[in-house]
């Protein structure tokens, strides 16, 4: 077997697995891992769209809670402002994020590194400040809450949030969009120019890329994921927050797509879904959880730089490895080739 | 198709100046190349060749002067937009997309080139991309390594990769720094052989400490000191020039101090 066929088994048992969620862990355990389950994949899109700057052109930014905050108080005041259904809410939601992210990248992505990061933080804060005290529109940090529209009304058959299958195969069916879209473009000739971007700006620029637009563009694109995470993760709650725009929930997204592995398309979900079943399950017995968490990451970034995707990676070039594979191996899906860090290459020393 | 007259002019520069705080790291500095020659740049460390490599091809704004490239000017254009006007260059510490494997490389510049910027299909499914992928790695001699990551390369196969990421854009202009620097004398006549295949049909400007690759190769040398234009001739006229005797072959260590 060679390391593409095992990743494509691996892609489809755990695809099956996350299909058969609301089937198989009621027998197994309680249905609230049902919700944790939605909660995980809702949160990777949140840590996909650090993933996509960090681990596509290089740039870190600690503001993504921004545009999750915006995803979610679009789809929030357009349910209850305008009535939109699930999935007007979940487009508005997606809109406001990325037209967001238009703005502030027009500013950000003019700078890289530490001043990025910086700058990507600065922006979130003064958003989640303006959140907090416009409170008539937003209610602060009490939030606003409405209730769950509809997914689907065709004649008699309705399909409501309210159920918990349903609401569970409707986030499943979002998230999986994004992740098949985000997979088509990191592909596709605009992700080469990304990866361009991110191992090499210099070089980037001496090919012809127009390495402003190129970040100016997947900075959109992330806004849009992590405004997707933020709307969905609204109708899961029947509920939108100013809290959720501060800057500890950006670094929680750093730490899932770090910890799951930037540069492969589902790094993300794997951090995501590690984090978060660990906090589950540690916060009920030990209040300080967060150690654990600390520790784990730490613990990552040392001995799996490249994360859980990378860990995954040379385990299978360990498993499959016959000739000494120097040569990059086709991709898999899921297990997409991408060096974790990007490398700063670039300068000349003139 | 590029203009191919006796008189045409390659490369035009005109009171070309770059100041960094007091030091004037270009100062003043006009030349005509012709097209169709092999046009060699020489001179001491910190004399300013670089320099004048980031300002043609926009890297750096200059504080005064023009470039003009086969009758266009480009002055204050981007790097990128620079480069659609047809102009390459390799730099002196050798640059590329060191994560991605050579034929990822290769076909990264070559779809820039092309314009393609589709968000959806696969980057892998054009197959006039790949031809031509395929071509520029072999004319570079890098066919056996099209799948190896550039960071594995040696030295010397990273510096043909830089090169054939230059010729992607089908450049008419193309500029070299410090090509052979840091290759064994095998790696070197390798190349020197490839930069004289390529100067027959492009423009080269080779930027080179190694006398005896520039004497072999070039048609015309300028010299540069201290930001300025110390000679130009041919060969046989630089290397028995008083002047630059003194000020660069004679004493290469002291030169720049
Ligand atoms: N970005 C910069 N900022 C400040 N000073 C610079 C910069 N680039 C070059 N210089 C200075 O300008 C002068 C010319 O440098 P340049 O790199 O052009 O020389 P060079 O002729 O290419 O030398 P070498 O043969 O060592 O490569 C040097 O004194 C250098 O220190
Ligand atoms: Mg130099």
């Amino acid at each position: 077997m060679t390391a593409a066929s095992i990743s494509r088994a691996a892609f489809v048992v755990f695809a099956a697995a996350l299909l058969a969620v609301p089937t198989v862990i009621p027998m197994l355990a309680s249905p609230f891992w049902i919700d944790i389950a939605a909660e995980i994949l809702i949160w990777s899109l949140l840590a996909a769209s650090v993933n996509l700057l960090l681990g596509y052109v290089g740039l870190l930014s600690f503001g993504q809670a921004l545009y999750f905050g915006v995803g979610m108080y679009g789809a929030a005041l357009s349910v209850i402002h305008w009535g939109a259904g699930f999935w007007g809410g979940l487009a508005l939601g997606i809109l406001g994020a990325m037209l967001m992210a238009a703005i502030a990248g027009s500013v950000a992505v003019r700078l890289t590194w530490h001043y990025f990061a910086i700058i990507t933080v600065v922006f979130s804060l003064i958003l989640y400040f303006a959140a907090l005290s416009a409170k008539p529109l937003t209610g602060g940090d009490d939030g606003i809450s409405f209730g769950a529209p509809d997914v689907l009304a065709f004649g008699d058959v309705r399909l409501s949030l309210a159920n918990q299958a349903v609401q569970y195969y409707t986030i499943l069916l979002v998230v999986a969009a994004c992740y098949a879209l985000f997979g088509l473009v990191v592909r596709s000739p605009l992700g080469v120019r990304f990866m361009a971007v991110r191992e090499n700006d210099r070089r980037a620029a001496l090919v012809g890329i127009n390495v402003y637009l190129t970040r100016y563009l997947a900075f959109v694109l992330a806004g849009g994921l992590a405004g997707a995470s933020g709307a969905l993760f609204a109708f899961f709650g029947r509920y939108a927050s100013a809290t959720y725009m501060f800057y500890h929930v950006s670094g929680e997204a750093v730490v899932w797509a770090i910890v799951g592995g930037t540069g492969a398309l589902l790094g993300p979900l794997f951090g995501a879904g590690l984090l978060i079943i660990l906090r589950e399950v540690i916060s009920t017995v030990w209040e300080h959880y967060l150690f654990v968490v600390g520790a784990l990451t730490i613990l990552v970034v040392m001995f799996a730089p490249r994360g859980l995707a990378g860990a995954w990676r040379d385990l299978l070039a360990a498993m499959t490895r016959r000739p000494p594979a120097v040569a990059a191996a086709p991709s898999p899906p899921g297990t997409d080739a991408a060096p974790s860090t990007p490398s700063a290459n670039a300068t000349q020393g003139d | 198709m590029r203009d191919v007259s006796e008189n045409a002019i390659a490369l035009s520069v005109n009171g070309l100046t770059r100041r960094f705080g007091g030091l004037v790291a270009v100062d003043n500095v006009s030349f005509d190349l012709p097209a169709r020659r092999l046009n060699a740049i020489i001179g001491p460390n910190g004399a300013g060749k670089t320099t004048l490599f980031n300002l043609i091809t926009g890297e750096i704004h200059p504080n005064a002067g023009r470039v003009v490239v086969h009758g266009q000017d480009i002055t204050g254009l981007k790097p990128h937009q620079i480069v659609r006007n047809r102009v390459s260059r390799t730099l002196q510490i050798k640059s590329v997309f060191s994560g991605l494997s050579v034929g990822e490389n290769v076909r990264t510049a070559v779809m820039v080139h092309e314009g393609l910027v589709s968000p959806f299909r696969s980057a892998t499914s054009y197959s006039a991309v790949n031809n031509r992928v395929a071509a520029l790695v072999d004319q570079v001699g890098l066919t056996p390594h099209m799948h190896t990551l550039a960071s594995a390369l040696s030295y010397g196969d990273v510096a043909l990769l830089e090169i054939a990421l230059a010729l992607a854009n089908e450049p008419q202009l193309l500029l070299l720094d410090e090509p052979v620097c840091g290759m064994g004398p095998q790696e070197t006549e390798q190349t020197v052989r490839k930069i004289r295949e390529i100067a027959k049909t492009v423009d080269v400007v080779l930027i080179e400490h190694d006398m005896e690759v520039v004497f072999a190769i070039a048609d015309e040398i300028i010299v540069m000191a201290q930001g300025a234009i110390l000679a130009r001739g041919t060969p046989a006229e630089i290397s028995s020039s008083p002047a630059v005797q003194e000020a660069y072959l004679g004493a290469p260590e002291e030169a720049d101090l």
